[in-house]
């Protein structure tokens, strides 16, 4: 049997690794955790602990909630109002949701300031105004990427490119979507003026814990990282790693040299969830690792949401096969960590 | 006499030149009994009144105080002779007394051009393209691109619109509205990109002013003319509430060639 050619080849994947300990001076967690804007879910692994420990379950729940606006049409992003009172005044967090970033247009707002918009090749060249063809399609450019920064003066209300942007974004491409929404750290009340003008729902970052018995696990200290993160997916997947032999469904083994955990407790959030909050919640397991326990190491994994049209700091994101985008730290009691960025194919280099 | 020299003479040589004549001139007042200034008075004087002062004998009080006395004339005009034929080379190449003898001849620098089109006088031709282009014959001039000057352009097309299309009506199908729009002529019409490649060019609208093979000249209400390819681009007409979109890359033809064509139906409208 002759298999096609592309099943024998797998896309590019990259994978940064990076060994440091937070009480390095130059670790640079907090920058990387700050440049991944748009998170979709967190999960953490915590080995020998049958229930989460009060002030993590505490920090987990005072995750920011977030607002779900329904039929938005784009073009209210640029309202004066909601760019004083909210874009800048701190950092909103805006991104399209239910749009796939293959085949849909897809809108972000970065806390910075920046409008990214991702549209298909009709939509841009209705709109009018300047882009970039996307870096992830070949010779035919099907889509294009327009950055605004709309903190500019020219974005300022009534100028040149604010007028520009608006007159097509009304006038011409009528582009709506969901969109989702979140400020930090004025929350709601800044974004109370828009959000009452159109239908939309508050929601809360969903929790999940999952109790695991008897998990085999790599040795930390030794093992590679691919292996290390392919035993970790499927351990959050809940994919049995026993490879036994009446069974086909999951040939993944463990890596060598291993042991077994007695009991792992998993919980992850899942949500439009701000870098500031993932961040505490880092801060909280190092004071949490810091207590005599049995075992001294914890993971944290953190998942960008796959139709964001961009990734690590604003740069171009697309999906070829799955379009991950995520992080994993690993933190050890002597607060070394191993972090791991990973990216599909169609994406660029995470710094 | 001597040749005039009929070459563009460089500027140093033209200096030489009037520094020679000028010390000829100082020459000329005192008189002198030199033959070699002499020739030389006779070289530059042309005028016959210079001629007479060089032939005039020196004056008695001048002979004594130079000690030199005037000759015969025709003694003069011997010595002349003698000394040019022994200072001038001699050069058997040349004629020493055609060059002597020759007359100055003044000869134009070039000959002015003759019209060279030939005017058939059976039949006004008009202009051809190149006396077209320089004389600017469809270039509108800075101070008539004015939006406001066009409007009754406009406004006459509209009526021409009506016209051909028998009132337009609302009730009017669209179809036939473009079948006759596809054969009409634009010159008047308000245009707008409504799509294109080039997203600089989305969004302009104006009275369409000229209609060229490739591009439309269209000026806009900030009395900008403006030149908007029609290739990769697509333009809305409105009229009376009928929007129109005509596809550019489609429409590339002159407006006088396009009544006369027939339009193909396949093909792609991607841009």
């Amino acid at each position: 049997m002759n298999m096609s050619v592309d099943l024998d080849q797998t896309p590019r994947s990259l994978l940064v690794c990076d060994w440091s300990s937070f009480l390095d001076d130059k670790n640079r967690v907090s920058s990387q955790v700050e440049q991944l804007h748009f998170n979709y879910k967190v999960s953490v692994l915590l080995p020998e602990c049958s229930s989460a420990p009060a002030h993590l379950d505490s920090v987990l729940n005072s995750f920011s909630s977030f607002y779900l606006i329904r039929n938005l049409p784009i073009h209210e992003l640029l309202d004066k109002q909601f760019l004083e009172t909210a874009v800048y005044q701190g950092s909103v967090y805006g991104l399209s949701y239910r749009t796939r970033i293959d085949e849909d247009n897809c809108v972000a707002l970065m806390p910075n300031g920046r409008l990214s918009l991702s549209l298909d090749k009709d939509s841009y060249q209705l709109l009018g105004v300047e882009g970039k063809p996307s870096r992830f399609s070949n010779r035919t450019n099907s889509r294009y990427v327009i950055s605004i920064d709309l903190t500019d003066n020219s974005m300022a209300p009534g100028g040149r490119g604010y007028l520009r942007l608006l007159t097509g974004l009304m006038s011409r491409l009528h582009l709506t979507t969901d969109f989702l929404l979140s400020h930090h750290p004025g929350g709601g009340a800044s974004l109370q003026p828009l959000l009452s003008r159109y239908d939309w729902s508050e929601h809360r970052p969903e929790l999940h814990s999952h109790a695991l018995t008897h998990l085999s696990c790599p040795e930390l200290q030794s093992c590679d990282p691919h292996s290390f993160l392919e035993w970790l997916g499927a351990v959050d997947a809940d994919i049995s790693c026993e490879n036994s032999s009446i069974s086909f469904l999951s040939s993944l083994v463990c890596p060598e040299p291993k042991t077994t955990l007695s009991r792992v407790l998993r919980v992850s959030i899942c949500g439009l969830l701000l870098p500031q909050d993932v961040h505490r919640l880092i801060q909280e397991i190092r004071c949490y690792l810091e207590q005599p326990q049995l075992e001294s190491w914890l993971s944290l994994t953190v998942h960008g949401f796959v139709d964001s049209p961009v990734s690590w700091g604003g740069r171009e994101h697309g999906v070829l096969r799955g379009g991950e985008n995520f992080y994993t730290l690993l933190m050890f009691h002597d607060h070394t960590y191993h972090l791991h960025l990973a990216t599909g194919a169609h994406d660029t280099c995470p710094p | 006499m001597r040749h005039r020299c009929v070459k563009p003479v460089g500027n140093r040589e033209r200096r030489r030149r009037r520094q020679e004549a000028g010390s000829e001139l100082e020459f000329k007042t005192h008189v002198c009994c030199c033959v070699s200034v002499f020739c030389c008075c006779r070289r530059v004087c042309s005028a016959k009144m210079d001629e007479a002062l060089v032939r005039t004998r020196i004056p008695q009080d001048l002979e004594k105080v130079l000690g030199v006395e005037s000759q015969t004339n025709a003694k003069a005009a011997a010595f002349t002779k003698a000394f040019l034929k022994k200072s001038i080379q001699q050069n058997s190449r040349h004629d020493l007394d055609g060059m002597l003898s020759h007359k100055a001849v003044i000869l134009g620098y070039s000959r002015p051009k003759k019209d060279k089109v030939k005017r058939n006088s059976k039949r006004a031709k008009g202009l051809n393209a190149r006396q077209k282009r320089a004389m600017k014959v469809f270039q509108i001039k800075p101070e008539h691109q004015r939006y406001e000057l066009f409007l009754p352009l406009h406004e006459l097309w509209k009526q021409y619109i009506i016209d051909l299309c028998n009132g337009l009506k609302p009730t009017s199908s669209p179809q036939f509205v473009q079948q006759k729009l596809l054969k009409a002529d634009f010159h008047g019409a308000i245009i707008t990109v409504v799509r294109s490649k080039c997203p600089s060019y989305v969004g302009t609208t104006g009275i369409l002013v000229q209609e060229f093979k490739h591009v439309f000249k269209i000026i806009t209400k900030e009395d900008k003319l403006k030149v908007i390819p029609k290739r990769n681009s697509v333009f809305a007409v409105e009229v009376n509430g009928f929007v129109s979109h005509i596809y550019g890359s489609r429409f590339e033809q002159r407006a006088s060639e396009r009544s006369a064509k027939k339009f193909k139906v396949r093909g792609t409208i991607d841009l």
